[in-house]
């Protein structure tokens, strides 16, 4: 509790507090009546703070849901990625136990030829989520005779039988990133008849294949040398299935939470990647081999740039490209945190308050660098870069994925907030 | 040190907002609705396993009348149990994973130590263990089971949990890196005679929360004990219909909260030696308006722990509680406090104090229709057996860390030396509500102490402290104490006006 300091609320508070008296707050129903229980919708009616000030654009739910109760009769055949079991919904992929069996890859790490199979489309993002430093190499899957619709500025609408893939490696010396690479994990998400779903496959010992772990695994004290020659050692956590939901998903109508990707948005995959040594525009690539459906001209489609490549944009929009990118997916107006908190950290979050600017959190808790998520001109006191920046448990974030300290994302944080004109917020 | 002041907010904004006070919402009053009869059913075909604690009366007492809805249900035919013991944890994280509704996870005796939480995403799932152990058991033994976290990984939870009708008994949760049990988005929860501990004592690392149910409808948390939260042994908040009931919080730095939760029943529980004891409040920013909350033969005594979460750069509530609190409550309404008993609270039994005094720009307050006002609280028939009130914040006031009980300490030690005043009185009242304050409107506020049995060296019970003129005299360039305690007024039990007998309509009793 603090000291009340309202001496100059003056009238206007008078007002709302005569105006409110006959207020309440809420629409519930009362236990035992004869009305159906509260179902769960219960934030109707109240204002949503966080739209105001941002352009009614859709949000990514709508683009992203699900889709059950589409026939999706196109053919499935001559893809070996799943086959639909007897009494599963129509294109419904099999999980398999074994990543080999998906039939995305061949080869091994064990052998230094596990390479994606032609269709299993290898792509980058133009600035990465971070996790834990480790390597990451992508895959898009779509099956034969589907295509994705482009969106603008939400996740690419994939088709049913899509898979995702991810494959998460650290080089034993970051100074030499391509030798004695070790793959940890690949995690996939696939597009089932009726959503979105992850799964996780750890690597064995002997890298000769990647097997189910919906349960996640964790590798106590892994260790690597990053690019100045440090030794770094951590707990590397892959995520349970259960856990993937909290970064990956948004929540619906009913206020349930629905999976969906982040990464595969039109403006991370503007970028150019090899392709059987062609250098390619990767959206345009996907669109001429017919898996990318509406493509506009390149000149209008949105491009995030590389966070760290001064000579792509400024240092705002590569801030916010930083913030959207790895702290978005929970903290926009429809994610759980997000809701929670009413810290938007999404690129389409223009209203500064909203953004963290002299806003003080619901419950961040003790010791977090200050009472503001954001002291315009003082990273130092500002909760989101502390919170950012930390290594301790329970303050880190984001919750989940990062373990060590992103030197390079909590420099350009800082260097952000320090850009900003100064306010005490008090 | 002045936040945010109104003068401060865009006129636009300020206008904004006035209009949505006129909107349809503002007649949607549902205050007049019947309190619920608190009588949770947790189903059939829960295994009522053997009970640590027999003596104790079970779940289903001690009501009749309407039971709680159920947003989900399991057939005899979807029920399923799958057993794992000690040493299976990587199985069990599989199978947690991949769980089918309406499954019961049977855990046998003993320690299970994981390295990542026990998430579950699923309705209609039970976990049971063998028992719950005993304070200070960071072990399982033949009829317990504790759920060791102390080697998870960083910024994981213990138990999380999202799902309708979930059900969680007999087992302890122990040095979760976070909070031991979460439970979220949920409905229909049965939390039952477990145990959320860690090893340490007043440490600041420790987890936030023991008992963590929050933005869910219709949770029960029974016979449950929780010690060493650093923020909140038992939680309950962003909820909508809970009981919580013949639970223990000890060590903890607030022992049970209730936070922006409407239709809470709050009997039976023991709240010793945590900072603060039992505490209902609602925080700014949140859509929930608490409201309609009884609070019955609790024990909320002792609680004097120096406040471990109190730290510099420190923005949660709690932390800024001066230790020695009995029961505060803050932003609430329609709050009953009956056969309750209160005593050796150094700083005061129960104090009732606005949301302005945490954050004074009401259009903060605006996402659930300006609940700031504290109003409607009745105190009576209840047991104060004294020894409360006078060693303000264990003594050891910080005016950076915890303002308030700084400023009670220096307000107090003026009275002491003075008017002889040595105890602060059983309800301080910050005199703020509704705001502004109107010296010719008594008890706006509307706070009504009766009937209570108070020791016999009790002199005045209640004290409406007029904190806003208290604060502008004593941080005054010259500090006015004088001035400072004229501005308080005390008042015994029994006369004007806090003689009043409640609030209407009544909340209805289970």
């Amino acid at each position: 509790m603090r000291a009340p300091y309202m001496t100059r609320l003056g009238l206007a508070a008078v007002l709302f507090a005569a105006a409110v008296a006959a207020c309440s707050g809420g629409n519930d129903d009362p236990p035992g009546g004869d009305n159906p229980p509260d179902s769960g919708n219960h934030d109707s009616g109240t204002p949503d703070a966080g739209d105001s000030g941002t352009p009614s654009t859709p949000d990514a739910g709508p683009d992203a849901g699900p889709d059950a109760g589409e026939p999706d009769a196109g053919v499935d055949a001559g893809t070996d990625a799943g086959t639909p079991d007897a009494g599963l919904p129509e294109g419904t992929v099999t999980i398999p136990n074994k990543l080999s069996e998906l039939g995305l890859f061949t080869g091994s790490p064990a052998t230094s030829d596990f390479q994606p199979v032609a269709g299993n489309i290898p792509y980058e993002l133009t600035t990465p989520l971070f996790s834990d430093y480790s390597l990451k190499s992508r895959t898009l899957y779509v099956p034969a005779g589907k295509a994705a619709v482009y969106s603008a500025s939400d996740v690419l609408d994939l088709p049913v039988g899509t898979i995702i893939t991810k494959t998460f490696a650290f080089p034993a010396d970051f100074r030499e990133p391509d030798k004695n690479v070790r793959p940890l994990e690949t995690r996939i998400l696939v597009r089932q008849p009726g959503g979105w779903e992850a799964y996780p496959y750890v690597w064995n010992d002997a890298l000769t294949e990647a097997d189910k772990a919906v349960g996640g695994k964790v590798f106590k004290n892994f260790e690597f040398i990053d690019a100045q020659g440090v030794a770094k050692k951590f707990d590397y956590l892959v995520p349970q299935r259960n856990q993937c939901q909290k970064c990956h998903h948004v929540v619906d109508e009913q206020d349930n939470q629905q999976l969906l990707p982040i990464g595969v948005k039109a403006r991370y995959l503007n970028r150019d990647h090899v392709y059987d040594g062609q250098t390619l525009n990767q959206l345009q690539h996907l669109a001429d081999l017919g898996k990318l459906t509406g493509l506009p001209p390149a000149i209008q489609i949105p491009r995030a740039p590389d966070a760290f490549n001064t000579a792509e944009a400024s240092l705002e929009i590569r801030a916010r490209t930083y913030l959207d990118i790895n702290c978005a997916h929970c903290h926009n107006p429809k994610a759980q945190p997000g809701i929670t908190s009413r810290l938007f950290l999404d690129i389409k979050t223009t209203d500064e308050f909203s953004l963290g600017h002299c806003k003080r959190p619901g419950s961040a808790g003790n010791g977090v660098g200050g009472e503001f998520d954001i002291v315009p001109g003082d990273h130092s006191t500002s909760i989101l870069w502390y919170r950012m920046n930390t290594e301790e448990s329970g303050k880190m974030m984001p919750e989940i994925g990062r373990a060590l300290r992103h030197d390079a994302g909590s420099q350009l944080i800082a260097d952000w907030i320090d850009a900003m004109t100064p306010r005490t917020c008090k | 040190m002045n936040r945010l002041p109104l003068s401060r907010v865009s006129r636009a904004v300020l206008v904004a907002t006035l209009g949505l006070l006129a909107i349809p919402a503002c007649s949607d009053d549902d205050d007049d609705r019947t309190f619920a009869s608190a009588n949770p059913d947790p189903g059939p075909g829960v295994p009522d396993s053997g009970t640590p604690d027999s003596g104790t009366p079970d779940s289903g007492t001690p009501d009749s009348g309407t039971v709680w809805p159920a947003e989900f249900s399991c057939t005899d035919a979807q029920r399923t149990t799958v057993t794992f013991n000690p040493g299976q944890e990587q199985a069990l994280q599989n199978e947690v994973n991949e769980l089918k509704p309406c499954t019961t996870i049977q855990l046998g005796a003993g320690t299970f130590r994981f390295d990542n939480a026990v998430t579950i995403r699923q309705d209609g799932i039970t976990i049971v263990g063998a028992g719950r152990g005993a304070q200070g058991e960071g072990t399982g033994g033949t009829a317990s089971t504790v759920l060791d976290f102390s080697n998870a990984a960083s910024n994981t939870n213990g138990m999380d949990v999202i799902g309708k009708l979930f059900t969680v008994r007999d087992l302890a949760l122990w040095n979760a890196k976070k909070d031991a049990l979460r439970v979220e988005n949920s409905a229909n929860v049965f939390i039952q005679r477990i145990r959320t501990e860690w090893a340490q004592e007043n440490n600041p690392d420790n987890g936030k929360y023991g008992i963590y149910p929050v933005k869910s409808r219709y949770v029960l948390v029974e016979d449950s004990e929780a010690y060493n939260a650093a923020d909140a042994g038992i939680y309950v908040g962003q909820t909508r219909y809970t009981i919580v009931r013949r639970n223990i919080a000890k060590k903890n730095v607030a022992g049970i909260e209730i936070e922006n939760t409407k239709y809470a029943y709050v009997e039976g529980n023991t709240a010793i030696d945590n900072t603060t004891g039992l505490v209902v409040f609602d925080l700014p920013g949140n859509p929930i308006k608490g409201t309609d909350i009884l609070i019955t033969k609790n024990i909320i005594t002792g609680n004097n722990r120096p406040n471990f979460a109190s730290v510099t750069t420190s923005s949660s509530t709690v932390s800024q509680v001066p230790a020695g609190t009995g029961t505060f409550i803050l932003a609430s309404r329609r709050v009953e406090f009956v056969g309750n008993t209160w005593g050796d609270n150094e700083t005061v039994d129960i104090a009732v104090l606005s949301g302005l005094s945490i954050e004074p720009n009401p259009v903060l307050w605006a996402a659930a229709f300006y609940n700031f006002a504290s109003a409607d609280v009745s105190i009576h028939d209840n047991t104060f057996t004294g020894g409360s009130g006078g060693n303000i914040d264990h003594g050891a006031p910080s005016m950076t860390l915890r303002p308030l009980g700084f400023l009670m300490s220096n307000l107090y030690a003026y009275g002491k030396a003075v008017h002889g005043v040595e105890r602060v009185e059983h309800v301080l009242w910050d005199g703020i509500d509704p705001y502004p304050r109107n010296e010719t409107i008594a008890n706006g506020v509307n706070i009504c102490f009766v009937n209570n049995t108070l020791p016999a060296s009790s002199k005045e019970s209640v004290v409406d402290l007029d904190l806003m003129a208290v604060t502008a005299k004593l941080t005054a360039t010259t500090p006015d104490p004088t001035g400072a305690w004229a501005e308080t007024r005390r008042y015994n039990q029994g006369v004007a006006p806090f003689n009043c007998s409640g609030f209407s309509p009544a909340l209805a009793l289970p």
